[in-house]
């Protein structure tokens, strides 16, 4: 204790600008791309060839917005994507709520089994699967509609959120249901008006972590989407990059645009999607 | 009194049905249907004839396999290394006493977790642009023009280049789940620890290390299967190229199946990954030996 006291103010401050300084550093470089591709939004092509890193003219220079939305590719591809993102987020908290809800409350035959049918996504790649996917999916006419990738992604997504909500119908006491059943509730009555409004924090988590996974989705996309008017927007990018490579500026503003909605939201709910990484990661 | 909130069976199946028809349809079916794929030689979706072992010989015999294989565990390999100890590195940092602006910190090094495999492509791609990528900026305004290269586009240096966005997106992903652990660390450990005058290297290696193995297991699990099946970086970036310099499995057994339409010999490659990231799942938990049975648990939830 002593030695610490006679080291005075300067090697405290040493002491913290060392520790500091490595987060410091590492979290500028997990923005500065971005930001990188903002300023960029702003600059025509023969600005931005004459100075890859000077700030824009103006920022009030939106032709590149104006060019990329008036492109029938990145509108279309953002509405397709949003479409499908809304479903499986809906069947996916409905699902988890229900599965988790039954895993976490009753020891009944086959819970072992449901759970690790659940945890499968984990340990099979999703690669594995792409192919016969596509043949099955193909086969039962399930190929090539706007709806074709929301069945697989909710199965990806499910793994983790049933996971969360079993751990957090855990620490909800059973007296809850006990007094509802006593004074005559049903069972179904009782999940959905009870149980369900004191669940809900857990599933906004569910719901935040798995909208980044549907906003981003790729690979079911890639093979079951072939018509061009149902792409969503990884897949739109991935294809489309060959019609402006010459123009650097507008393929950054298509990028940028495309996760715009992905940034507010995380902008507003950082804290959430941490905690709920956290919780999901190392509660097992 | 404990039966009455318990349903009966019928309204359980009732509710638990729709979601195990939904993984034994979307999931289990085409997990198996993969292994009976593998013996098949397809030339049309609808035209296939049975061939037996003939795509596991074709597998042995595959230059291109085996680059992929390579190329996957180089990146394995490095994001082990890159990834864990970065995350590592600065969760030690930032849960020590002087740490500021922690959550800060945190919250910018977690964004690129949330950004997609193609958008964190794209934007590499032009961080190392040979024209006006940031880097060859940079090396310029250093006055080292002459270090300028086409970085993803020679096959020497690809790899090296193509590696660098997928350590750096995940860092934030362990750094998360590493910190969250360090904070169950009782605080008196490391107060004893002060008082018998160990430093900060060896209260990291002494104290933390060991008190938070399990969860670097995990971490390391993760990163595992993370790279086996990397496959949308690499398209967005090099898409295999040049040549197959920078490919992958997953990207190998995509281009045979959609593009060559082979697809009994495209999951004959699919369960070549299977098999390689059961082994290395195996050999990470015999190496770390011991606390495993911890680490296997969170992985199965």
């Amino acid at each position: 204790m002593k030695k610490r006291q006679n080291n005075g103010a300067p090697a405290r401050a040493l002491r913290i600008t060392l520790v500091n300084f490595l987060p410091f550093v590492y979290a500028v470089t997990c923005i500065i791309p971005i930001v990188w591709l903002f300023i960029t939004t702003f600059k025509s092509m023969a600005e931005f060839s004459v100075s890859t890193f000077a700030l824009p003219k103006s920022f009030f220079n939106f032709d590149n917005y104006a060019y990329v939305l008036n492109q029938i590719h990145l509108p279309r591809a953002m509405f397709n994507t949003a479409r499908i993102t809304v479903i499986v987020l809906v069947l996916v908290l409905l699902l988890a709520f229900i599965n988790g809800y039954f895993i976490a409350r009753f020891r009944f035959k086959g819970r072992g089994l449901l759970k690790g049918l659940f945890a499968c996504t984990l340990v099979i790649p999703i690669h594995a699967i792409l192919v016969p996917t596509y043949i099955l999916f193909s086969r039962i006419g399930l190929y090539n509609h706007w709806y074709s990738t929301i069945l697989p992604m909710v199965c990806m997504e499910l793994t983790v959120s049933i996971f969360l909500v079993t751990n957090y119908v855990q620490s909800i006491p059973r007296e809850m249901e006990e007094a509802a059943a006593i004074d005559g509730s049903s069972f179904s009555s009782t999940l959905f008006r009870i149980i369900l409004p004191v669940v809900k924090p857990v599933l906004v988590t569910c719901g935040i972590i798995s909208f980044f996974h549907c906003w981003n989705e790729f690979p079911f996309s890639l093979i079951l989407f072939s018509k061009e008017e149902y792409y969503t927007l990884s897949l739109s990018l991935m294809r489309f990059k060959g019609e402006y490579t010459t123009d650097y500026p507008r393929i950054m503003t298509t990028i940028f645009v495309s996760i715009i909605p992905a940034l507010l939201v995380y902008i507003a709910f950082s804290k959430q999607i941490i905690n709920g990484m956290m919780a999901g990661a190392v509660k097992g | 009194m404990k039966d009455c909130i318990r349903p009966s069976k019928r309204t359980m199946l009732f509710y638990l049905l729709p979601g195990i028809a939904l993984y034994l349809f979307v999931f289990i079916l085409p997990a198996l249907m993969a292994i009976g794929l593998s013996l098949f030689k397809f030339s049309s979706i609808k035209n296939f004839t049975f061939i037996g072992l003939k795509n596991y010989m074709l597998l042995t015999r595959d230059t291109n396999v085996w680059l992929a294989l390579k190329n996957n565990l180089f990146l394995v390999a490095v994001s082990l290394v890159g990834q864990i100890g970065i995350a590592f590195l600065l969760a030690c940092l930032m849960t020590s006493r002087s740490a500021g602006l922690v959550n800060a910190f945190r919250t910018s090094i977690y964004f690129p977790v949330t950004l997609s495999a193609v958008v964190i492509g794209y934007v590499w791609k032009f961080v190392f642009d040979y024209n006006y990528g940031i880097l060859a900026e940079i090396l310029r305004a250093l006055g080292q023009a002459d270090a300028i290269q086409p970085w993803l586009a020679q096959s020497s240096t690809v790899m090296s280049f193509v590696c660098i966005p997928l350590i750096w997106q995940y860092v934030g992903f362990h750094l998360v789940i590493i910190m969250s652990a360090m904070t169950t660390i009782d605080k008196g450990v490391f107060e004893m620890a002060d008082i018998d005058g160990a430093n900060a290297l060896q209260r990291a290696r002494y104290i933390t290390f060991p008190l938070i193995r399990g969860t670097l297991i995990t971490c390391a699990m993760l990163c595992v299967s993370a790279n086996m099946k990397v496959f949308d970086h690499i398209m967005a970036m090099t898409n295999g190229g040049p040549g197959y310099a920078s490919n992958v499995l997953a990207l190998y057994a995509y281009n045979v199946s959609f593009k060559q339409t082979n697809m009994g010999y495209g999951s004959t490659i699919s369960v070549l990954i299977l098999v390689v990231t059961t082994i290395l799942f195996v050999l990470t938990s015999r190496l770390t030996s011991l606390g495993n049975g911890r680490a296997a648990g969170s992985l199965a939830g």
